[in-house]
């Protein structure tokens, strides 16, 4: 299939020509003293409606989405946002509702967490659920925040400062652990896996918690998830389940079966809701009986027929974010599940994980791929080869855009040399997959020059990121300061 | 069940054939027997008009505020979303791309978080703004983490006035650090800082940090505010800061904020429950290495072609790992792109007419509730723009509103922190806010209910 992008001109929206440039100075504010109003009215142009629509609009056909392109991303499951989600998350009775509401006018909201956070305890096994995180990350960091509470309660906080991780763990665990005020301590792993061995020499006294994504970031369920269990709380510490790759045992296995004390999950992962070009997403924090007590407030919670807020859980962290949590991702979720029901959420394991296995199998007769064959939802290759040809995963990664079709997740996890991180979730169908074959076979048997090159069909070239970090413009100010630098005389006097 | 997974035994069979497979089971033949689930007990799935129904009938038992006169606010305001608001952040390029890691796939996705960056530039008078955070609250916590990093010290000071929500959350951002908040009074009659107790706070060492918000959780635009840098001298503060009142307030980067954060949810976002939201950052250019957060940069492709791209990224958990200026991934990004199609659709005069009008109209409420016995309206005697404290002289703020909502009127926010035990502010006082559909008829409706919702004896 041949792909050529929209390759518009579009200006910055301020260099389109403002159809109104008369000042307007910021006249009298009632109430407001002459001193505090701006004395410079917003620099920022006037036009019109059709011309900001034409604008974005132009933009975004410059702008690869799940709609127009497969995204083989490791650990992303970038799986189909179905459309009804979006007609749901706009009715007037879910945009329409304000969280300070009383409860007796937003029941329906309510009841929707509730109902949301019920399944979610179910799938995960865990004793309770919130909502109240607004990306897996955020939910990393409040389930760190309870541990050490958890601690403190048991008068351990000032000993158990560490938290152990895997050498293939997701960047933002060890980033989590450390906002939350702990030390971390990274063990190496043994084809692909957490090494028990490694692991037990690691935990002591001082460990507080052991982070854990399984099937782990090179697609492997982690055979070893019992003894681990036993090492992690044998020593007193905590277990902690990242649930981005959740997908792969949604009805097979949970978190909670496998002994985790604490699990988030990526609504917008596992449960379809839109990634949004970076966001929003929505995670929810899984705990079982130890950590449930210290959730973030309020718990929602059913008294009689009618839904309540309950504010009086004295071991709670407290709040992590303005209002209930992303309520409208929420929604989402919530219809997702509901459409799958209990086979449903089984099939896209089952799916997910053949998807993988037979892309891992052809693909496996492309470029090498380390570690065991059988994997779950998502597997790696190693791009090392094409260096031979003086070629990068970098170089197969741009190619591919070429083909209309997104790169893998790439140089992650760092064990493997020239990691590509493959995923296709559950939504795409055999066509796709034999499609995906041929294009990155292509790829690879590409000439070096073409694969340098590459992209040569998207709206831009190659993106020169080196020059972006070295000579940061990061905004209007930046670019005019630049551009004023630019017209000064040589023998003006640089800054 | 509806078809999103490509349907077929067929296929998945074919599938499992390619893979010498006898059936699904063996592709989970290393999950061992006693880790398997049963049954989850979550029911069977159902057809797309079935969970439409479903989801109906339980979004049906929330009450809209259009059923109400509402005057509910705060951070999390009510404003009109122009349609092409929504138009623009529907188109699916957008709403179902991957965050642009890829920058040659992604520019139209990065041009707009660099146009956005420039808008919360241009209305906080700063330097650099990152590509969003998660929410208000949340921003608040990276700005004082930020404060951490510039200056010695294990406290950091917030007024007392501050939502308890954002209390809340602000020292959860802060409790792995070591450090700790320590509020400032307000001044009772006013309800702004309380400058002579900043001072004695001060005074003792340790101080890293202090921020303040404008308008302050009391809906009071602080006079004091442009000279808060020469009370802190090297002191590093952070603003958070409403975006309408930016239209129309001389921007804090312009009397020495050191970080402006703030809610950016006014900006083409409806309230829709309390989220999503958006958070708005912006440092000064020197501190941007320790920022938290995406940033897009301008650069240009092999051809010399303008080109846009994540950049800084050695500050991001993906590559720094356990020394990242923060943990944070995922962010706001398509609640950006709405914040900046919001105001370049209403644009500049349309923003400041926008808040011009929301304070006359706040005026007339105050106004009509201001001569009602039993009610303090507004409390505090300083300026404000679109929203106020009123204080209730018998019973609490949700016993009055729970009266005025029985006659559909929605009074306002109370201001005490809900949890058991919690200190002030006092359970008297709340917050009311006016948005564009409030009516003469609303405020009239609200004034009445006011009256009647009063204990006997106090309103006569």
């Amino acid at each position: 299939m041949t792909f050529r992008q929209a390759r518009w001109d579009e200006p910055l929206i301020w260099e389109r020509p403002s159809s109104d440039d008369d000042p307007h100075p910021i006249g009298d504010i009632p109430g407001i003293p002459a001193s505090l109003r701006r004395k410079q009215p917003l620099d920022w142009p006037e036009i019109s409606e059709l011309e900001v629509v034409r604008h974005y609009t132009r933009l975004s056909q410059m702008n690869f989405g799940i709609d127009t392109s497969a995204y083989p991303l490791g650990s992303c499951t970038m799986k189909y946002n179905p459309k009804v989600h979006e007609t749901l998350a706009r009715r007037r009775h879910a945009t329409d509702i304000h969280p300070s509401q009383p409860v007796e006018s937003l029941q329906g909201e309510l009841e929707l967490l509730w109902r949301l956070e019920r399944a979610l305890t179910r799938i995960t096994g865990m004793t309770e659920v919130s909502v109240q995180a607004a990306a897996g990350a955020h939910g990393e960091f409040a389930a760190l925040l309870m541990i050490r509470a958890h601690l403190q309660e048991r008068g351990e906080l000032g000993r158990r400062t560490e938290v152990i991780l895997p050498d293939t763990a997701h960047g933002t665990n060890p980033a989590s652990a450390a906002m939350a005020g702990f030390q971390t301590r990274e063990i190496p792993s043994k084809d692909g896996c957490v090494d028990p061995e490694a692991l037990r020499a690691a935990v002591s006294d001082r460990t507080a918690a052991f982070m854990l994504t399984n099937p782990n970031t090179a697609g492997l369920f982690e055979p070893d998830i019992a003894e681990i269990d036993e090492i992690v709380h044998g020593a007193g510490g905590l277990l902690y389940y990242d649930g981005a790759n959740l997908n792969a045992i949604l009805g097979v296995t949970s978190p909670g079966r496998m002994g985790f004390d604490v699990a988030h999950l990526n609504l917008h992962k596992t449960f379809s809701t839109p990634h949004g070009g970076g966001g929003p997403g929505a995670g929810a924090l899984a705990a079982g009986d130890t950590l449930a007590p210290y959730l973030p407030v309020p718990r929602i919670v059913k008294r009689g027929r009618k839904f309540a807020l309950d504010y009086d859980r004295p071991k709670s962290i407290g709040k992590i974010k303005f209002a209930f949590g992303n309520f409208g991702l929420d929604l989402r979720a919530y219809a997702f599940i509901l459409a799958h029901g209990e086979d449903g959420l089984r099939h896209i394991a089952h799916r997910s994980v053949l998807n993988a296995n037979y892309l891992g199998k052809r693909l496996g007769t492309v470029l090498p791929r380390p570690f065991r064959p059988l994997v779950k939802h998502e597997f790696l290759l190693s791009g090392s080869p094409l260096k031979e040809r003086g070629v990068r995963t970098l170089d197969l990664a741009k190619r591919l855009l070429d083909e209309g079709i997104h790169a893998p997740t790439i140089y992650f996890p760092s064990l493997v040399d020239e990691a590509l991180m493959i995923e296709f979730p559950e939504t795409e169908s055999r066509a796709e997959l034999d499609r995906f074959v041929e294009a990155f076979t292509r790829c690879v048997r590409d000439t070096p020059e073409n694969l340098h090159g590459a992209p040569h069909s998207l709206s831009v070239r190659r993106v020169d990121e080196v020059r972006a970090a070295r000579e940061p413009i990061l905004s209007r100010k930046d670019l005019q300061a630049a551009a004023k630098l630019e017209a000064a005389p040589p023998d003006a006097p640089r800054p | 069940m509806p078809r999103w997974i490509p349907s077929g035994a067929q296929e998945e069979s074919q599938l499992l054939k390619e893979l010498d497979l006898p059936n699904t089971e063996a592709l989970f033949a290393d999950v061992p027997k006693k880790l398997r689930v049963g049954r989850l007990g979550i029911g069977a799935g159902h057809s797309e008009p079935e969970v439409v129904a479903a989801v109906d009938k339980i979004l049906d038992r929330n009450r809209p505020l259009s059923k109400f006169a509402s005057f509910l606010g705060g951070r999390i305001a009510v404003r009109y979303v122009p349609a092409a608001v929504d138009a623009v952040i529907s188109r699916s390029e957008f709403y179902t791309s991957y965050t642009p890691y890829q920058p040659e796939a992604s520019q139209g996705m990065l041009q707009s978080l660099f146009e956005f960056q420039s808008l919360w530039v241009e209305l906080s008078g700063m330097d650099v703004a990152n590509a969003s955070l998660y929410d208000g609250a949340t921003a608040i916590g990276e700005a004082a983490l930020l404060c951490k990093r510039l200056h010695e010290g294990e406290r950091f000071l917030i007024p007392a006035s501050l939502p308890w929500e954002e209390k809340s959350v602000l020292s959860n951002y802060l409790a792995g650090s070591g450090a700790r908040i320590e509020e400032v009074p307000f001044e009772s009659r006013t309800g702004r800082l309380d400058l002579s107790a900043l001072r004695a706070a001060i005074a003792r060492p340790g101080v890293f940090g202090m921020l303040a918000d404008l308008p302050n959780g009391f809906g009071v635009v602080d006079e004091g505010l442009p000279e808060l840098k020469s009370v802190l001298g090297e002191i590093p503060l952070a603003i958070s800061a409403d975006p309408l009142a930016l239209t129309v307030l001389e921007p804090p980067g312009s009397w020495g904020a050191d970080v402006v954060v703030g809610e950016g949810q006014p900006f083409g976002i409806p309230p829709a429950g309390g989220g999503p939201l958006l958070g708005l950052f912006a440092c000064r250019k020197e501190h941007v290495r320790l920022s938290p957060g995406r940033i897009v940069g301008l650069t240009q492709d092999t051809e010399g072609r303008r080109a846009f791209a994540l950049t800084l990224q050695t500050r991001e958990q993906h590559i720094r790992r356990s020394r990242a200026t923060s943990n944070i991934c995922t962010n706001e990004s398509l609640l950006a792109l709405a914040f900046v199609t919001y105001a370049t659709l209403v644009g500049p005069r349309g923003l400041a007419e926008l808040q011009r009008s929301l304070a006359e109209r706040a005026r007339t409420l105050a106004t009509a509730l201001g001569g009602i016995p039993g009610l303090e309206a507004p409390r505090f005697d300083a300026p404000y723009l679109s929203e106020f404290t009123i204080g209730v002289k018998q019973g609490t703020a949700t016993e009055f509103l729970d009266r005025l909502r029985r006659r559909k009127v929605l009074g306002g926010v109370p201001l005490a922190d809900p949890r058991p035990g919690a200190p002030a502010p006092p359970g008297q006082w709340l917050l009311t806010s006016v948005h564009e559909l409030t009516s003469e008829k609303d405020i009239q409706k609200f004034a009445r209910a006011a009256r009647a919702a009063l204990p006997r004896g106090v309103a006569a």
